[in-house]
C-alpha cells in the first residue's frame, strides 16, 4: 500500500478527480450565470452555487498538489469480471424498466447476475430464485400495500 | 364496451342505493394516476377516490399508480402518451397549473380530455393575533406604502399561495413584482414562522390555520372563497372589502387525450356517481374537504380560465419569464 | 399533577385487552414494513393508513402509534444489518451499525438500537407528556437564521466522518453540497443544474444517494475484491445479546442521544437528520476507544439511534400542541387525525383528552412492544448474514432497487442508484470517505434555505445572524468546535516543546 507511483511523477487518479471537480465547477458556475430569476430581497437563487464553484475550485487545485505529491491511496487489484457482471445486472435492469418489461423480470436477472459476480456459478438456479423473489414482492406490494411496482406483461396478468 | 355504456344509462334512474355490483359494472377497471409520490395530497385523493369507487361498487377494480417529479408534469406527460386510453384518469389541481409553467414543462393541461372538478378549498390570509393588521384594507395599505416590509409566509414558490399573495397585491394597486414572499416548505414551517412572528402575513388553506385561528392565536383577514366559510362565518371575503379577487385551491381528475365522447361521457359519470356516493360524502367530512363538483363544459371553461389567469399572474410577478 | 392524572386515564384506555392486540398488530406491522429499505417511516405510515380506518378512533390511534414507532425502528434494522438505510435518519447508524453487523456483532448493535430507542422514546414520551407546552412556546420562536445556525452547527460536526483526509473528506461533502444544488431552488422556483431532465426537477433523493454509496457501492467493492482479499462476514461472534460491556458503553449515548434528539425533533423544521449527526459526532469524541470508530463501535449505533427516536416523539409535540405537521410523517398523522374529526392544535388536549392521553399512553405501550417483538428477532435477523455471500448480496442489490422502484418508478432514478453506486465503488477504492456526500445533500439545501430566508425578512442585512442570541449562541458554538481542535494541537506542541 504504498505510493510508488507518486515518485515517478504525478499520480493519475489524482489528477483526474482534480480534473472532474474542476469540470463539476465549471457546470455549476455557468449554470449559475444562466440563472434569469432573481430574488427581490436577500440573496438570489445564484450565490450559493457561486460559492461552491470557488469550494470545488479549491478542492480540484488541491488535488493537482496532492498528484505530486503523496497522490491517493493505492487500490488494490480490482476484479472487473465481477464488476462487469453486477453493472451487466444493473443496466438490464433499467432497461428493462425502461422499456416496459416489468419488475419480475428485471429482478430476477439483477439477482442472477449479482450472484453471478460473487462467485457462484449456477445462473439458470439463480435467476430462478430471483425471479420468484421479484415475482413475491411484486405481489405483496401490489396487494397488501397497494403499490404497483413498474408492470410488464406478466405483471398484467396477477392484475 | 358500448352495451355496458347502455345498460348503466338506463340504469342510472333507478336508484343509487341499494344495487348490487354487477349490475351496475360499466367500468371494470379504472386506473388513477397520482402524479406525486405516495402520501402526498393528490395521492391521498386519488386512494379516497379508489376506497370511494371500490366500496360503492361502482366500479370493480381500481388501481392508483404514482408517479413522481416535477410538481406532477411527469406524471401529466405520461398521461399525455397513454392517449385514447378510456380507463385512466389523472388526479390534478391548481399547483399543476403554476408547476407547468415554472418547470417550463413541454406538455400542459390544454392536452388532456378534463372530466371533473372534485374539492376545492379556500385560502385564507392571516396575521398573528398581536398585529396591528385588523382588516384586509389595512394589510392593503400597508402593502402599497412598501412591499419590502410586508413579508408573506406561505408554501412553494409558484403555488397557490403565492399566487394568491402576488393577485392580491395587483387587486389593491401595489406593486406585485416587488412582493417579498418567502416560500417555506409545508404549511408547518410557515405556520410557525406566523407564531414566532417572523412574517407580517401568512396564507395558506383554510384547514392547515383552522386550529390556530379559533384558538385565537391567528387572526383571518380573509378568505379567498366568493361566500364566507361554513366552519368561519366570522371571517369576511376579500370581495366583501372591497378587494376584487376570488380563488380556490381546486383538485380535479383529467383523463388522457383522443378519447371518444363515449368513453368520456363513462368517465364522467363514473366520477360523477362516486362524487353522489354516500362513501365519496363520508370521506369528504373526514378529510375536510368541500365538495366543489363541476363537471362537463363548465368544467372545461372553468380550468381555461384558471389556466390563463394564472399564467398572466406569473409573468407579471416574473415568476416566468 | 393534572398531567399525571390524564396519563393514567390514558393508561385506562389504553390497556384494555382489545387496544392491546391493535396495537401488538400495529408494531408488528409498522416493523414489517419499515424494514424494507427505501419505505421510511413516513410511507410505511401513509400505507398502513387504511387499515386503521376499520377501528374505531381510539383503537386506530393506538394502531397507529405502534405503526409510526414500528416503522422507525424497523428502519434502523436494514441500515445496521444491510447497510441500505430506508431513510436519512437512519443514516448515522448504518456507519456503525453495519460494519458491528459484519464482525459478528450484529447482535449487541440491534439490541443497542432496539433498547436505546426504547429509552429515548420513552423519555421523550414523558417530555411530550409533560413539557409540550412549554418546550412548543421556545420551539415557534426559533427563527431561520437561528436554523442556519444550527446547521453550521451540524455541518461543522460532519468532519467526524471524515476519515484521515481532511481533503478527501471535504471533497465527498462538497459533491453532496453540488447534488443538492440539483432541482427546483424551493424559494424562487428556478431549476438549478436540471440541464433539462424532468426527473432532475424534484432533486437528488437522499435515499436514493445513500442506498447508492452505501448499499450498492459496498456491493461493487466486495465483488471486485473477491478473490484477492474475501470479505469475511461473521453473523454471530461472542455473545448474540449485549454484554456488560456494551451496557456500560450505551447507556450514556442513549441519554445524550436523547438530549439532542427531542428538543430539535421539536424544533418545527429541525428534522432527525442534525440530531442524529450531533450524536455521532459526540460519541466520537468522548468514545474511550476511539480507534474503534470507523470499525464499528457500538457508541456510534447507541447515540444516533437513540436521538433518531427521540426526534421522533419531538415532532409530535408541535403536531399534537399546535397541529403543526413538521415532517412528512407528521403530515401523514395529521391526515390521520383528521379521519376521526380530530384537529390536532390548542384545543385538542382540552376537547379531546381521552383521545390524546390515549395516544400518549399507547406510544409507552408500543415502545415496550416494540422491545418484547424485536429483541428475540435479533437472533433470526442476524442469521440472515449467514446466507451464502454471492445471494446476500444478491438480496441487498434487489431490496435496494425495489425501495427506489417503490417510492419514484422512473428508470432516471435508477440510473442514479447504479451511478451512485459506482462512485461508491470509487470512493471505497481510492479511500474516500462516503457519509460526508449524504450528508452535505442533505444539510446543504437546508442551509441554504434558511439563510436566504433569514436575508430576506432582513431586507438584504447579514447583521440579522449576529443580531439574534439564538443564532449568536450556535454560531459561537461552531466557531469554538471548528478551532477548538487545532488550538489544543498548537497548545499540545507548544508543551511538547518545552518539555
Amino acid at each position: 500500500m504504498t505510493n510508488e507511483t507518486g515518485r515517478q511523477g504525478a499520480n493519475r487518479p489524482a489528477l483526474i478527480v482534480g480534473v472532474l471537480l474542476l469540470i463539476a465547477a465549471a457546470l455549476v458556475g455557468y449554470d449559475a450565470s444562466q440563472q434569469t430569476i432573481t430574488s427581490n430581497y436577500g440573496v438570489g437563487p445564484t450565490a450559493v452555487p457561486y460559492v461552491v464553484t470557488a469550494g470545488l475550485v479549491i478542492l480540484g487545485l488541491a488535488h493537482f498538489v496532492v498528484a505530486f505529491r503523496e497522490g491517493l491511496p493505492e487500490p488494490e487489484e480490482a476484479d472487473n469480471k465481477a464488476l462487469l457482471w453486477i453493472a451487466g445486472g444493473l443496466a438490464f435492469l433499467i432497461a428493462c424498466i425502461a422499456l416496459g418489461g416489468g419488475f419480475t423480470i428485471a429482478i430476477a436477472a439483477v439477482f442472477a447476475c449479482t450472484a453471478r459476480g460473487m462467485g457462484r456459478q449456477a445462473f439458470l438456479v439463480d435467476a430462478i430464485i430471483g425471479f420468484v423473489l421479484g415475482l413475491f414482492i411484486y405481489l405483496v406490494f401490489a396487494k397488501v400495500l397497494t403499490l404497483i411496482l413498474p408492470s410488464g406483461p406478466l405483471e398484467r396478468l396477477f392484475l | 364496451m358500448l352495451t355496458s355504456i347502455l345498460k348503466r344509462t338506463a340504469l342510472t334512474a333507478v336508484a343509487l342505493a341499494a344495487l348490487s355490483t354487477a349490475a351496475f359494472a360499466q367500468l371494470n377497471e379504472l386506473k388513477i394516476m397520482a402524479p406525486a409520490a405516495p402520501g402526498g395530497g393528490w395521492d391521498g385523493t386519488a386512494r379516497s377516490m379508489q376506497q370511494a369507487l371500490t366500496a360503492a361498487g361502482i366500479v370493480k377494480s381500481v388501481q392508483v399508480t404514482n408517479v413522481t417529479g416535477a410538481g406532477g408534469t411527469i406524471g401529466l406527460a405520461q398521461l399525455i402518451g397513454a392517449k385514447g386510453a378510456g380507463d385512466q384518469l389523472m388526479v390534478n389541481g391548481f399547483v399543476m397549473v403554476g408547476a407547468i409553467l415554472l418547470n417550463k414543462s413541454p406538455v400542459n393541461l390544454t392536452q388532456v380530455t378534463p372530466i371533473a372538478r372534485l374539492t376545492a378549498e379556500a385560502e385564507v390570509i392571516v396575521v398573528p393575533a398581536d398585529s396591528p393588521l385588523k382588516t384586509a384594507k389595512d394589510l392593503a395599505e400597508r402593502l402599497k406604502a412598501d412591499p419590502a416590509k410586508v413579508t408573506w409566509a406561505g408554501g412553494s414558490a409558484g403555488g397557490t399561495d403565492h399566487i394568491l399573495a402576488a393577485l392580491f397585491a395587483q387587486a389593491v394597486g401595489a406593486d406585485a413584482k416587488k412582493i417579498n414572499y418567502i416560500p417555506f416548505s409545508g404549511g408547518g414551517e410557515a405556520l410557525a414562522a406566523m407564531l414566532g412572528g417572523r412574517v407580517t402575513a401568512g396564507v395558506s388553506g383554510y384547514g392547515e390555520f383552522e386550529g390556530q385561528i379559533k384558538a385565537g392565536k391567528l387572526r383571518v383577514l380573509a378568505v379567498s372563497s366568493g361566500k364566507r366559510l361554513e366552519n368561519a362565518p366570522d371571517a369576511p371575503t376579500l370581495k366583501e372589502q372591497g378587494i376584487d379577487l376570488e380563488l380556490l385551491n381546486w383538485r380535479s381528475v383529467v383523463a388522457p387525450p383522443g378519447l371518444t365522447a363515449d368513453q368520456t361521457k363513462a368517465l364522467t359519470d363514473t366520477v360523477e356517481k362516486m362524487v353522489k356516493s354516500k362513501e365519496w360524502q363520508e370521506i369528504l367530512k373526514a378529510r375536510g374537504w368541500d365538495d366543489s363538483f363541476l363537471a362537463g363544459a363548465a368544467f372545461d371553461a372553468f380550468l381555461k380560465a384558471e389556466i390563463e389567469r394564472v399564467s398572466k399572474v406569473m409573468t407579471e410577478v416574473g415568476l416566468v419569464k | 399533577m393534572d398531567t399525571l392524572l390524564s396519563l393514567l386515564n390514558g393508561f385506562g384506555v389504553a390497556l384494555e385487552p382489545s387496544k392491546l392486540v391493535f396495537c401488538l398488530i400495529g408494531v408488528f406491522l409498522g416493523t414489517a414494513v419499515g424494514v424494507l429499505p427505501g419505505i421510511g417511516p413516513a410511507l410505511t405510515v401513509a400505507l398502513l393508513l387504511p387499515i386503521t380506518f376499520k377501528l374505531d378512533p381510539a383503537g386506530s390511534l393506538i394502531m397507529f402509534a405502534g405503526i409510526y414507532y414500528g416503522g422507525m425502528y424497523g428502519g434502523s434494522t436494514t441500515a445496521i444489518l444491510l447497510n441500505a438505510p430506508g431513510e436519512s435518519a437512519s443514516l448515522a447508524t448504518a456507519l456503525e451499525g453495519s460494519k458491528m453487523a459484519k464482525a459478528g456483532r450484529g447482535g449487541p448493535a440491534l439490541a443497542t438500537s432496539a433498547i436505546g430507542s426504547f429509552v429515548a422514546g420513552l423519555i421523550a414520551t414523558i417530555g411530550l407528556a409533560f413539557l409540550a407546552p412549554w418546550l412548543v412556546e421556545v420551539a415557534v420562536k426559533f427563527g431561520p437564521w437561528d436554523y442556519f445556525a444550527l446547521m453550521i452547527v451540524a455541518f461543522v460536526t460532519v468532519s467526524a466522518t471524515f476519515g484521515d483526509s481532511p481533503l478527501r473528506g471535504l471533497t465527498s461533502l462538497f459533491i453532496g453540497i453540488t447534488l443538492g444544488l440539483v432541482g427546483i431552488d424551493k424559494l424562487t422556483g428556478q431549476a438549478r443544474l436540471t440541464f433539462g431532465v424532468p426527473e432532475l426537477l424534484n432533486g437528488v433523493e437522499v435515499t436514493t444517494l445513500a442506498v447508492g454509496l452505501f448499499a450498492v457501492g459496498e456491493a461493487f467493492y466486495v465483488a471486485s475484491k473477491r478473490f484477492r482479499d474475501p470479505e469475511e462476514i461473521i453473523p454471530i461472534k461472542g455473545s448474540l445479546w449485549m454484554t456488560k460491556q456494551d451496557w456500560k458503553r450505551s447507556w450514556a449515548p442513549w441519554l445524550r442521544g436523547t438530549a439532542f434528539g427531542f428538543p430539535i425533533g421539536a424544533l418545527p423544521a429541525g428534522g432527525a437528520e442534525v440530531p442524529t449527526f450531533l450524536s455521532y459526532s459526540t460519541e466520537k469524541k468522548l468514545c474511550k476507544y476511539p480507534d474503534e470508530f470507523g470499525k464499528g463501535a457500538i457508541e456510534g449505533v447507541a447515540g444516533p439511534e437513540a436521538a433518531n427516536n427521540a426526534s421522533a416523539a419531538g415532532t409530535l409535540v408541535p403536531l399534537l400542541t399546535l397541529g403543526l405537521p413538521t415532517s412528512a410523517t407528521a403530515a401523514i398523522m395529521l391526515a390521520g387525525f383528521q379521519q376521526y374529526g380530530l384537529n390536532p392544535g390548542p384545543l385538542l388536549f382540552a376537547e379531546k383528552p381521552d383521545l390524546v392521553w390515549g395516544l400518549i399512553a399507547s406510544l409507552f405501550i408500543a415502545n415496550v412492544m416494540l422491545v418484547i417483538l424485536n429483541l428475540p428477532l435479533i437472533g433470526l435477523w442476524v442469521r440472515l448474514l449467514a446466507v451464502p455471500q454471492p445471494w446476500l448480496y444478491a438480496g441487498i442489490l434487489v431490496f435496494s432497487t425495489m425501495g427506489t422502484l417503490a417510492v419514484n418508478g422512473s428508470p432516471v432514478e435508477l440510473a442514479q442508484l447504479f451511478l451512485f453506486g459506482f462512485v461508491g465503488y470509487l470512493m471505497r477504492r481510492y479511500d474516500y470517505p462516503v457519509a460526508p456526500m449524504v450528508v452535505g445533500l442533505i444539510l446543504g439545501p437546508m442551509a441554504e434555505q434558511q439563510l436566504r430566508r433569514a436575508l430576506q425578512i432582513s431586507l438584504g442585512d447579514p447583521m440579522i445572524l449576529l443580531e439574534n442570541p439564538g443564532s449568536a449562541t450556535l454560531l459561537g458554538i461552531a466557531f469554538i468546535a471548528l478551532v477548538a481542535p487545532f488550538a489544543m494541537k498548537g497548545l499540545n506542541k507548544f508543551k511538547a516543546s518545552e518539555d
